[in-house]
């Protein structure tokens, strides 16, 4: 072996020893971590490495992802390069030429070429955005955070320049082929007459390319660029069941002392994995509700501060003499309770992360410990929670009223009429709240009017446990759930019909964990079955512009988009407006996660700016699917003192617009 | 330091509330009760003492009521009460405020305290008498409707304010004494999961009037509810629906004339 080989083969085996002992410990602080089974279905799991990894499609949903994509390959094929070029400076006869064959050996320095010529096209196209575009996904208070991608930017487009460099080098030797490599054949001409003692030059460049990447090698791990390591079996091991679902809690253990969780140990290790897998893109930050009113928290920030957290404490965590020591509680250190109490849980940054990062499981996780263990939240919601345990609704309303506003209406009971096509679950809006109310009434006329086989609970109905849940209050939550399935499984039915997004939510992710399963549709969905049925006009209405806004539970959780919209945009005079934000990128009305019972005392109102966004279209009404859409979209439309655009529910127009056309017959 | 709080089942106040048939009570069909609300802030008042006398202080609930106020009891262990006391005997069914008294007060020496804390009243039958009973009955002093509670260094003393109309009172009593609460004074905790899984384990002790001694306490009563009466319908409301005022107006006199017969 030569000189030069055998200081690379030093080199190489102390930094690969470094490095996996790194990584090990990075696995092993996993393993601090509580169990979860994230190993089922693994075929779909395989599925999710092509699409996401190989095919960066989540990366690829967003313009600024092309650079990523060039990157994420580049770097690969670059890798390639530079592990041919290590392997043959320990065995000379090594070359992908020589193992693989000619096809082969040219088609991946083709490919490194163009993709590293692409790579430093992205590093710019990237300082570039973060020096001057300045994009809201790129906001950091961590001065740090910048810093790190920056140098790494730069650290790349110098591997780059050298690797073009040690190639054209090649090229002048002939011992590349300079054919494959058009960047590096300008390199080398470029190079040709410049250089005198080439030589030299050329184990300059080598050293330093490969010094560079043995430091990027262990530099990783303790940087953004951990997503190199994490990112992959974060998508491997991603959520695969429905996107609104929430680990269930067993209360069975009555010694227990302590329910959510409160420190790092108390994370599954999937959870912490999360923590690696950020690539501190902002993409979550950029979509938040809460962090585009001026709230604290940014998903972005609190994944960063966790990562930040859980790498200061590895020490401690992993070793075995530091059994004094005792983890810092999350919040309020690492996470602020205003931080905490800010999410709609509206989901929309899990949709957008790149890495399937859950951050709404780990916010409803630290609400649990606050909720259960320690009975501390926001002073507004202890009544909201009494009166969901005293009367099964969020208001201060007695359970006996519940079916009030079906007094005159003649509505069949489930309790007389035992058998039934449709149960339609009237929900605690539909029930006492006065918009609410009418949503619900409208449904029953038009549910009449089709003539469906319907009948509602009444009084025997409860609050859901949607909010109550997501609230953090898991216990109250499973409570509610069990009194209706109680309830439902005493009657025959086909399906449950909800006007609330939420209920439908639940009914779909909830109560399945529960152990009772029955298919669930939303009005939206059903009235539009009716309609395509011809059980009920699709009706006409004077010239209306109107938008329709996408509650989160359904659009963004369910996929129920354009269900609505055809259901509307079918009534016959309608002029239906599209939003920038719509569909699953639609933007929080501000009050999920159990917001609307909370008060919002920092920042702009989340229901406020949608409502701006909205009457910059200059429509007539707003649509809406979703009573709590409703509420906040009222307040929000008096708070700016717009008196002319209404908000009606879908089901609200349908009615309308059908009597219209029946006027219009008659 | 023993401390006592009196605790009292009620209807929910959100409840509908309708007399029986027989006029000799409500009608409890789709009622849900509740803790008195008032009792909770004695509860948190008495909570909130423990945790500043420490040692071996103890919160214990006193109930007097049907076999389903365990419910109420369990839900103050939950909060982080110790024990309960539990008197349930079919002959306290109809016990007005003085023989109420007079069992609590039997029941509370056997237990032993130092001071009493209470609601300043039911939230259903509003006679706010038991406590000045019990005061009598244990011959201590009694100060209602604190707004504010501190205990002397040597947990001896008492200093409470009063809002009164205009002005604050204060006052100073000795222990033993019995303090009635009301809304302002604290936040009454929310029970927390342990608290809830804690409860059901804590004890709760079962009393009827021969072991408390007092079989004739139900004879001691003051007074007798002999009736309980709907309240007369309150006149319907109508609203004169029109376009123009001038047509409203005569549809209004019209009706001030014929059907009301005021004109
Ligand atoms: S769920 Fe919505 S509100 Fe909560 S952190 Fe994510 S984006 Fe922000
Ligand atoms: S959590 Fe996901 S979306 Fe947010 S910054 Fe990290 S990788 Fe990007």
């Amino acid at each position: 072996m030569t000189t030069e080989g055998i200081i690379i083969l030093i080199a190489l085996s102390a930094v690969l020893f470094a490095f996996v002992f790194i990584v090990y410990r990075l696995v092993k602080a996993l393993r601090m971590g509580k169990s979860e089974d994230r190993f089922n279905n693994f075929g779909q799991r395989v599925k999710s490495i092509l699409v996401y990894v190989v095919g960066q499609a989540r990366v690829l949903s967003q313009p600024a992802g092309i650079g990523h994509f060039f990157i994420f390959w580049g770097f690969i094929f670059i890798s390639l390069g530079t592990g041919e070029h290590i392997l043959n400076m320990l065995i000379p006869s090594f070359s992908y030429e020589a193992f693989f064959g000619t096809g082969v050996a040219v088609t991946i320095s083709f490919c490194q070429d163009i993709l590293a010529f692409l790579v430093l096209g992205a590093i710019v196209v990237s300082l570039f955005r973060r020096f001057f575009l300045k994009p809201v996904r790129l906001e950091s208070d961590d001065p740090k955070a910048g810093r790190e991608a920056v140098f790494i930017l730069g650290l790349i487009f110098v591997l780059i320049l050298l690797m073009y460099g040690i190639k054209g080098i090649g090229i002048i030797q002939g011992k590349v082929d300079g054919s494959s490599a058009p960047v590096s054949n300008i390199a080398a001409n470029l190079l040709r007459n410049n250089l005198i003692r080439i030589n030299v030059v050329e184990s300059v460049f080598v050293w330093v390319h490969h010094s560079l990447i043995f430091f990027f090698l262990l530099y990783i791990p303790f940087s953004k660029h951990i997503h190199i390591l994490g990112a992959i079996p974060n998508i491997f091991f991603r959520n695969l069941g429905l996107p609104g679902t929430l680990t269930s809690m067993d209360f069975e253990d009555e010694t227990a002392d302590k329910f959510g969780i409160s420190v790092l140990t108390d994370f599954s290790w999937k959870q912490l994995l999360d923590l690696y897998a950020c690539t501190e893109c902002g993409r979550c930050q950029a979509v938040c509700p809460a962090y585009l009113t001026d709230k604290p928290l940014s998903p972005y920030r609190m994944i960063h501060n966790l990562r930040g957290h859980f790498m200061d404490e590895m020490g401690s965590l992993l070793s075995d003499n530091d059994k004094e020591y005792t983890e810092k509680p999350i919040v309020p250190e690492v996470v602020s309770k205003d931080e905490l109490w800010a999410c709609t849980t509206c989901g929309a940054c899990v949709q957008e992360c790149p890495t399937f990062i859950e951050h709404v499981q780990k916010i409803v996780d630290l609400r649990r410990y606050f909720v259960l263990t320690e009975a501390s939240f926001p002073p507004e919601v202890q009544p909201v929670f009494k009166n969901m345990e005293i009367n099964y609704n969020p208001w201060s309303f007695g359970y006996a009223d519940r079916a009030n506003w079906a007094a005159d209406l003649d509505i069949p009971l489930a309790s007389d009429k035992k058998s039934f096509d449709i149960l339609f679950w009237i929900g605690c809006a539909g029930s006492f709240d006065d918009r609410g109310k009418v949503i619900a009434k409208s449904v029953v006329k038009l549910l009449e009017r089709a003539g469906v086989d319907f009948a509602i609970l009444g009084t025997e109905e409860k609050c859901c446990g949607e909010t109550a849940r997501r609230m953090g209050n898991e216990y109250l939550a499973q409570t509610l759930i069990e009194l209706n399935i109680e309830v439902l499984k005493g009657y025959e039915f086909n399906r449950i019909l909800t006007i609330c997004p939420h209920g439908f939510n639940s009914f779909r992710v909830d109560y399945p964990q529960a152990g009772y399963s029955k298919p669930v549709v939303h009005h939206s969905e059903f009235l539009l079955e009716l309609v395509k049925a011809g059980k009920l006009p699709s009706g006409s209405t004077g010239n209306l512009k109107g938008v329709y806004h996408d509650a989160c539970y359904l659009g963004r959780y369910n996929d129920i988009i354009s269900e609505p919209r055809e259901l509307v945009s079918g009534i016959d005079g309608v002029d239906l407006i599209e939003l920038d934000r719509h569909g699953k990128r639609s933007f929080c009305c501000g009050a999920g996660g159990g917001r609307m019972w909370m008060e919002e005392t920092i920042g702009e109102k989340i229901n406020e700016t949608r409502v701006n966004e909205i009457l910059e279209k200059n429509v007539d009404q707003i649509f809406t699917a979703c009573p709590f859409c409703m509420t906040m979209f009222e307040d929000g439309l008096k708070a700016c003192g717009n008196e002319n655009v209404k908000v009606k529910d879908i089901a609200e127009l349908l009615l309308e617009a059908s009597k219209e056309s029946e006027k219009g017959k008659g | 330091m023993k401390i006592i709080v009196l605790l009292k089942r009620v209807p929910d106040t959100e409840a509908k509330i309708l007399i029986n048939s027989k006029g000799s009570g409500i009608n409890e069909e789709g009622v849900k009760f509740i803790i008195n609300t008032y009792d909770e802030y004695a509860i948190e008042e008495g909570l909130k003492l423990k945790e500043t006398v420490g040692g071996d202080s103890t919160v214990t609930v006193v109930c007097m009521g049907v076999e389903e106020s365990t419910e109420i009891i369990r839900t103050a262990l939950a909060m982080g009460v110790d024990k309960g006391i539990h008197i349930c005997d079919a002959a306290l069914e109809k016990a007005t405020p003085a023989v109420i008294a007079t069992v609590l007060a039997k029941a509370i020496e056997d237990n032993g305290f130092d001071i009493i804390f209470c609601g300043k009243q039911g939230i259903d039958y509003d006679m706010a008498q038991t406590q000045a009973f019990l005061a009598e009955k244990l011959d201590i002093p009694q100060v209602n409707v604190i707004a504010e509670f501190k205990i002397s260094e040597d947990n001896k003393k008492v200093f409470l304010l009063r809002r009164i109309e205009g002005a604050d009172e204060k006052v100073e009593a000795d222990l033993p004494v019995i303090i009635s609460c009301a809304k302002g004074l604290n936040e009454p905790r929310y029970a927390s999961l342990p608290g809830i899984m804690k409860a059901k384990k804590k004890e709760i002790k079962k009393l009827t009037l021969a072991d408390l001694d007092s079989s004739g306490a139900s004879e001691e009563k003051k007074s007798t509810i002999i009736n309980w009466l709907p309240l007369p319908k309150s006149g319907e409301c109508k609203i004169i629906e029109g376009e123009e005022p001038g047509e409203k107006a005569v549809e209004l006199a019209r009706l001030l004339r014929e059907e009301a017969k005021v004109l």
